[in-house]
């Protein structure tokens, strides 16, 4: 189970490329039957393509962290998108856990991520909240 | 047509976007995002784990709303920010509707502030808590 040892850890998941194909399936996706939004544009929130998944994947994938993945909510979610991507683009990403605490018999952890551009620029924040139960 | 620094005012409200979010749109989702949690595309698995069927992402829900954020906003360029909780699911044959008010709005820095949620026609809400802020031109 995570506890408050596990904060400051950080994950790297370097060189995620936007795939244009994919995020036009992406884009697709999010309009159901009806029409795609911005044909073309890369929708902010394919961040969770690039940034959210590779992330927490690792977070997922640390032993010592042990997170129950049977048991885990995705509580909540944010963004601030410091600039549109586009395909072809290629993005380093990051995440640290930033919080764990117990309550009522569950377990928050807080995680902070962050996508940067090849030109070192920010592209992308974000925090995840997931609930361990 | 994008919003500018005169034009927005606090109460203003985003248009609402409803969508029906069907099994087939889940599933292309999972594929799309590849989030192939089996509560999203295996009946069977999700009720298994105690929910009533499989449920929509709480992504996908969020995509939705960052969409109708951006339809209002003139582009989805201008989305700055968008933070949500997951409050109750969606499940297949639902629609849901987006929706948003703004709270704030600086001159200075051309943002505006918004409350931002998402219900279900069964009268769930979706999406609470929620916040963001959209880029306003001069």
């Amino acid at each position: 189970m995570p506890d408050e040892s596990h904060v400051g850890r950080r994950y790297s998941a370097k060189g995620q490329q936007v795939e244009g194909d994919r995020a036009e399936r992406f884009a697709q996706a999010i309009a159901g039957g009806d029409p795609v939004a911005e044909p073309g544009a890369v929708p902010p929130t394919y961040a969770a393509v690039y940034l959210m998944f590779p992330a927490l994947g690792q977070i997922f994938g640390d032993a010592e962290v042990g997170l129950n993945l049977a048991g885990l909510i995705h509580g909540e979610q944010g963004f601030e998108f410091h600039r549109p991507v586009k395909a072809g683009d290629v993005v380093d990403s990051e995440a640290e856990i930033v919080s764990v605490e117990s309550k009522r018999g569950m377990t928050f952890v807080g995680v902070d991520m962050r996508a940067t551009g090849s030109d070192g620029e920010p592209v992308c924040s974000g925090h995840a909240l997931l609930i361990s139960r | 047509m994008a919003l500018t620094r005169e034009s927005v005012k606090v109460g203003d409200e985003v248009t609402p976007l409803s969508r029906t979010v069907t099994q087939e749109q889940i599933s292309a989702y999972a594929e799309a995002s590849g989030d192939v949690n089996p509560i999203h595309v295996n009946e069977e698995f999700a009720r298994m784990v105690g929910l009533p069927g499989t449920i929509a992402h709480g992504m996908l829900n969020m995509a939705i709303l960052t969409e109708a954020l951006s339809r209002w906003a003139g582009g989805s360029d201008r989305v700055a920010s968008v933070r949500v909780r997951f409050s109750k699911p969606l499940l297949p044959g639902d629609t849901i509707t987006c929706t948003g008010k703004v709270v704030e709005v600086d001159e200075a820095a051309g943002i505006a502030t918004l409350e931002v949620g998402a219900t279900s026609d069964r009268g769930e809400n979706v999406l609470t808590n929620g916040r963001a802020t959209v880029r306003l031109s001069d």
